[in-house]
Order: C-alpha cells, then structure tokens, then sequence
C-alpha cells in the first residue's frame, strides 16, 4: 500500500471528495483507505453520501483487544461511479462515536451488531436492537471486542402498532425444507402491516472462529457459511487476503473462478424460480424448474467435481480446473430446460397476476436501505460489481447489466432470468480463454507485510459480497469480516411486505428475493 | 427411536424385534418433517430436490409434512446452535412417538464444527439419532438410501466398508 | 395447461430408477477417500491429520482413524498424498450407529 497525496490525477471527482476528508489516503489498486478522526467523522459521511455513485457497502469495527486501546470503526462505500471502493477508519475512544444511521439508514443493523461485540453506540441514544447473540447472552459470552454496558433491546416492530393491528413471533422453525427463521409479524388479520427479523437462533460465531486460523483454513469455513453463495463469499474472502499479502492469482485461474461464479449464479436463479412456483402453487411449473435445478447441480458436478461448486475458489486462485469438455456438453441441454420453463411461466397468467404488485421495492428504498444486486436491479439501480468495480476477467467481459424498474416480484424474476442468460453467455466467452487451476503463492523472499489488510469483493448471485481481512506477520486472521449480499438485502425485505401484502405474499417475496438466513445469521 | 418394549430379550433379539417394528410401521408410508439448526442452506436445497421430478420420493412412500404432529421421522440439519436447543427440542417433542431422528450432513455429525460457545458441533447430544447421514451436502440419492435405511427397506452398508486401498476391489 | 402438459410427455420420465437400479449420475459426486494402508507412515498420517479441516482424521498409535461422518470429501487429504488417499467412490454412506462411521486403517507403511 502506498500513501498518496489527495488529488489523484485524472480522477477529480475523487479528488474532489477526497480532499479535506481525513489524513493519509492510502491506495491499493481501485481501494482507497482513509484515516477520519471520530470528530470528523459525520460531516465525513454527509460527504460521501453525497457524492454521486456513493453506496454505503458495509460498516463493521476491530478491537484490537488490549485494553484501553480504541475500536476502529470501519465503513466501506462502493463508489460505483469511480469504480472504486472507500475505506474510512476512525478510532472510537470511549462509548460513543457519531450517529450514521440518521444520514445512512442503511447503517442501522450494522449499528445494532457493532453494539452487541464492541459495545459502542451511536451518540444519538437511539435504541439498539438485539442482532447475533441469543437474549441470554451475558457479558461473558465471546464477543469480536468488548461487551456492552447494558445489553440491547429485543427486536420490536419499527413502525407504531395501533389500532385493531397486532403483533405474534413466527418461525423459528417453518415450512419443510426451508432454513429456520424467525420473525415478527405485525397484522390487522390478513394485511401484513409489518415485519421484523430475528436473526440470532441461527448464528454460528463464524468471524469470531476465523481468529488465529491461516486464510486457507478459513476458506473452508467461509464457503461453508453460506452454501448457496460459496464461490461468491469465497471470492471475496480470498480476494481480500490476496490483497493484504500482495498475491496476484494467474488469469486462467480468474476464469476459472468466473466460470465458477457463473454457474452458481445459474443454479441458484433456477432455484428461485423453482421457489416462486411453489409460492404461488403452480407445482407444474415448479416440477420444471426443478428439472432445470437438478440438470444445473449436475453441470457443477461435472464440470468442477461438486453440485454446490465448494472447493473450487482457493487464495491465490481456483483449486480446480473446469471440465471444458464436459462443460460444452452438458450445459446447453441444462439451461434450455430453465429458458423453456421460463418462457412458459411468462405466458401463465394466473402465475403472473400472483407476482405483479407484489412486494414492491421503490428505487429510493433501494438507494436508502444500500441494497444490492438482482433485488436492487429490478428497483431501477443499475449497480452490479462485475460492471463497477471489474476484476479479471469481468473487465475483458463485462456483463450486460439487466434493470427493471418495476420493483416488484415480477420485476425480480425477470432480473433473474436475464441473467441467467447473460450468465450462459459469459460461460461461453470466458471458457474459451483457457481456464485452469492455479494458486499464486508468496515468493519466498518477499517480506509478508505486518498488518497487511485488504477488501475483496464478487457480484454472488444475490449481489455484492464483502470481505475485508486484517493478518498478523505470521499471516494469520486478527479480523475476518464477512459480509454476503443477504446482510444487506433482508432490510429490503421487511420494507418489501410491507407494500400492501397479505400473509400469502410472504413467500412469494421471499423467493423472489432468494436470499439465505445462512447468509445474515453467521 | 423411542418407546419399544424389549425386556427380556437378547440384544440381537431385540434388534431384529426393532427392525421389525420399524419396518411394519414405516416401511410402506413415512412423513418427514425437517429441521434447520444452523446449516448453511445447502443440505435444505438438497433435501428440497428429494420432492423435485429426478428423485421423486413419494414413489417410494416418503412424504413431506409441515405439521411435526403428523411426521414420523425427523431429518435434522446443522450442527445444533446454542441458541436453537429450545426450538429443536420442542419440535422433537411435539412429534408423537413412535419417531425417528436422522442426522443430516457433515455439521450434524459432527464435522465442520467443533464444539464451542456458539454451537454443540452436531446433534448428538440433544436429540437422540437413528440415522446418519454423513456427506457435505449430502446428495438427494444419499439422502434417498439414507431414508430407506431409517425404515429398514435397505441395509447398513457402510458399516461393513474399510475405506482401505489394499488393491483389491471390495 | 396443455403447453405443460405437451412438454412433459415429450420429455419423458427423469426420475432416477434407484433404488432398483443404479443411478448413472452417482458417479458425478465428491465421495470420502479410501486410504492406502502400505504408504501410510507415522508422518504421513499426521500430515494428513494436519490437512483435514473437518477433524475427520486423527491418528491413534499405529492406526488412522477416519470418522467418515465427519468428512466433507473436500479432497485436501487427497491433494496433500495422493498416492495415501483416492476417492472412494462411496455415497451410500446411511449408517444406523454413529461407530459404524468409525474406521481405523492400519499404518503399513516403513518410514524412508
């Protein structure tokens, strides 16, 4: 990493922003990290927020564990349009550091879980609500820092509950075959006036076991965090460690992870798709989707050895080679079973009456609440992190960005299916650029940077995933943060039910958002 | 499983007496009610395929229920968070004997996780098993024998397996 | 309706047979190793054992023990010593006690 001066030349909007921000910009590659002190710290967000193409994508703080020694506070913004990312870090002494989430609504979850393993909160006083730990979580349960002086609020309904409306706890444990989840429903009878996550019944501790553990051993675990998003999530992670040692993985191993990453968004956008017509009850269609679903897993199994593509992504690189041949094959034959399903469920009226106005997310929402991919998409939010913020081989063969602007289940579903061709599309490309196995590894004479941290980022099948690292000189974790795509997109979701919906809409909007509770509860 | 009499048998006579009974009760018509308690998603999506047009469970007489009152056979997934106990011990409870358990997956087993603050590392220890189903996923076709071995249509095959290369195909 | 209806006639039946038959497309999945008793040393093993990060491998005096419940088949034992650990191609794997996962293998091999 090295420490430039603010004006970066053939970049003035950056510049612009940049300038009178905070001390010591530092770059690394398109990642610019700066120092805020915690004074400076609003009127820094206020900036940032709003400068064009600025994203709030994730705030999370380390504690380096000694007493007495301040929390950084952390926040990463996309800045789409710059193609860029912006790390602020600020020291936070004592309790309090400036309220964010009155500018940056999206940062309110973040805020409640920084209170719950660091113990510090926004100035604002705001109530806190319970996020990761279960509601018997005392002081001495292990925490990333230090715990907080009064324990959080339990989850309430956001918005006022008057009249005839009542509020009643759903889940944790739901439909058959679906992931544990709980939450609050908040209702006059049939109309769904609000709905609140719970999200701790299913929290593995995952940041607090990677401590201490090589990136190859928490690659294990973080594919394993999120199943249905392990090339994404594994990406990422092993993308932010490749930054923080300086490791450049070679470019047949980039297709690989691209072609990997492709195939994963393939099957899971036939999942939901399977998953809207169960919601809806077309069991016919759902049969089809499934076909498709299964003819995909398959694919995967052929082409990189495992149904669910684990143990493709590795640091440095891909792990596995893809079977070119078997790829070539089978995958045409796979994909045409998903586009016939899908044409014939664009031409089922009753199934589409079920998905118009449904769940419908406003542009602004979406902007607020700092949602990502197809979710984000199909508001109108042209953002997708293969387009913004490239990696090879995505800058040689950048995808075609599919938009909507409806907002709702429909909207989604289409978003959906674009990709998914767009995905064949990109398989096709990419796979005749050779790609292999390959793991970059440090030369043995280079220094491993004390301290070394570094972000990584992939566009997963549910949007932008996040990771950011922090290693010790031995090269060992001191701060894994992850941060799939679903720790964002469930704040759309109760945003989403709450449009005019009926109980029955639930799952209708939950399969067209297609996020995971793994994803969130980590 | 629970609440079979064998006083005064020989274990091997009341082995054979519990396949028996397992077979005669489930053996032609079986509802499964499933259970997350912590996994990663993937066992679900695999467990989802079971009713999907490839594996077609029903033809086989398994049948999925939403009401633990009205299943037999409870597939369970995830290595047991801490925070989860008290729901899945009331969906086991609520659940009329006779009732089978099948572990499902790695982190059930007790792989992938190890015990620690946040989770048991596997259901072992909270619910008492009948089945495992080792695998990460497990596929649906695992998941399929696994089932059939619960009702005793298929035998225990990996007990006599050595996972041993002498050269010699087993 | 009929459109559907159409399209899965003309695609005909893809239930797998098993069961009753072999399922063709098991061959596709990750399966736990089998291990190969005449390489295995002391050292060899416990490299294996380091590699596993599913704690599916340990090692007890002069025998591998490999909980197969345990294993993930994620293949780094298989990388780490390949002429130690191949596919097994096993997924029927249902087990109706947790010890039938339990397997020790002989450590046959001489150190060099």
């Amino acid at each position: 990493m090295t420490t430039v001066q603010p004006s970066l030349a053939g970049e003035p909007g950056l510049s612009e922003l940049l300038t009178g921000l905070g001390r010591d910009v530092a770059r690394d590659g398109r990642v610019l990290t700066v120092q805020v002190p915690t004074a400076g710290l609003e009127p820094a967000v206020r900036r940032i927020a709003a400068h064009r193409g600025a994203r709030l994508a994730d705030v999370f703080a380390s504690d380096p564990g000694e007493d007495r020694t301040p929390v950084t506070l952390r926040l990463v913004w996309g800045l789409d349009g710059d193609r860029g990312y912006l790390i602020t870090e600020s020291p936070v002494d004592g309790e309090r550091y400036p309220s964010l989430s009155e500018i940056a609504p999206a940062a309110f979850a973040e805020e409640c879980e920084i209170y719950e393993q660091f113990g510090i909160r926004p100035a604002s006083g705001r109530p806190l609500n319970r996020v990761a730990l279960p509601p018997w979580a005392g002081p001495e349960w292990p925490r990333l820092g230090r715990a907080p002086a009064e324990p959080p609020e339990d989850v309430h309904a956001p918005h006022h509950v008057g009249g005839h409306a009542f509020e009643f706890p759903f889940g944790p444990v739901r439909q058959v075959a679906v992931e544990s989840l709980y939450y609050g429903l908040v209702t006059s009878g049939e109309e769904l006036v609000d709905l609140y996550l719970f999200t701790w019944h299913k929290h593995r501790g995952v940041e607090w076991r990677l401590r201490g553990c090589t990136p190859a051993e928490a690659l294990f675990f973080v594919e394993r965090t999120e199943g249905l998003g392990a090339v994404g999530n594994a990406w990422a992670f092993a993308a932010a460690v490749e930054a923080a040692l300086g490791l450049e993985p070679p470019p047949q191993a980039m297709a690989a992870r691209a072609i990997a990453l492709e195939l994963e968004r393939l099957y899971n956008h036939a999942a939901a798709t399977a998953a809207l017509c169960q919601s809806t009850g077309l069991v016919i269609g759902q049969a089809a989707a499934e076909i498709a679903l299964e003819r995909l897993l398959r694919v995967n199994a052929a082409v990189f050895g495992h149904r669910f593509l684990f143990g493709v992504v590795g640091i440095g690189g891909s792990r596995r080679a893809p079977d070119l041949a078997a790829l070539r094959r089978d995958l045409p034959g796979a994909y045409g079973e998903l586009r016939r399903a899908a044409d014939a469920l664009l031409t089922t009226n009753s199934f589409l009456d079920r998905l118009e106005a449904t769940g419908v997310l406003t542009e602004e929402a979406a902007r607020r609440l700092a949602l990502v991919g197809p979710v984000a998409r199909a508001t109108g939010l042209a953002i997708d992190t293969r387009a913004d913020h490239p990696v090879p081989p995505y800058g040689e063969f950048p995808p075609d960005v599919a938009v909507q602007q409806a907002g709702d289940v429909l909207a989604r579903f289409r978003v959906m299916l674009t990709e998914a061709a767009e995905s064949v599309r990109l398989i096709g490309e990419i796979g005749e650029t050779g790609p292999g196995a390959g793991l970059a590894v440090p030369a043995d004479d280079a220094a491993a940077p004390p301290g070394g941290t570094g972000l990584g980022w992939a566009e997963s099948s549910r949007g932008e995933s996040l990771a950011w690292v922090a290693l010790d000189g031995a090269g060992r974790i001191t701060r894994a943060r992850l941060r799939p795509a679903a720790v964002r997109n469930w704040r759309g979701f109760d945003d989403a039910c709450r449009s005019q919906n009926v109980f029955t809409d639930i799952p209708i909007i939950e399969a067209s958002f297609w996020l995971t509770v793994a994803g969130t509860s980590r | 499983m629970t609440s079979q009499d064998t006083t005064g048998l020989t274990a091997a006579e009341a082995s054979a007496e519990l396949r028996r009974t397992v077979a005669r009760l489930f053996g032609r018509s079986l509802h499964i009610r499933t259970l997350d308690t912590g996994s990663c998603a993937a066992c679900e999506q695999e467990i989802r395929l079971l009713a999907a047009p490839h594996y077609d469970l029903n033809r086989l007489g398994f049948f999925f229920t939403p009401a633990p009152r009205h299943a037999d056979l409870l597939m369970v997934t995830g290595p047991m968070v801490r925070a989860f106990e008290n729901a899945a011990r009331k969906t086991y409870e609520a659940m009329p004997d006779p009732k089978i358990v099948v572990a499902t997956g790695a982190c059930a087993l007790g792989g992938v996780y190890q015990p620690d603050p946040f989770t048991h590392g596997g259901i072992g220890g909270t619910l008492p098993v009948d089945v495992w189903i080792p695998g990460c996923p497990p596929s649906p076709l695992a998941l399929l024998q696994g089932l059939l071995v619960a009702v005793g249509r298929l035998a225990d095959k990996v007990k006599d397996l050595d996972f041993s290369l002498n050269g010699t195909p087993r | 309706m009929p459109l559907w209806t159409l399209r899965g006639l003309r695609r005909g039946v893809v239930t797998t047979r098993y069961p009753a038959r072999p399922e063709p497309s098991a061959r596709l999945l990750p399966t736990p190793p089998a291990f190969q008793p005449d390489v295995l040393t002391r050292d060899l093993a416990d490299r294996l054992v380091a590699v596993c990060p599913s704690d599916a491998l340990a090692r007890d005096g002069d025998a591998l023990v490999f909980d197969v419940g345990a294993c993930t088949a994620c293949g780094r034992c298989q990388a780490e010593a390949p002429e130690a650990a191949a596919s097994s191609g096993e997924f029927e794997l249902a087990a109706t006690a947790r010890a039938h996962l339990i397997k020790r293998i002989p450590l046959g091999g001489r150190p060099a």
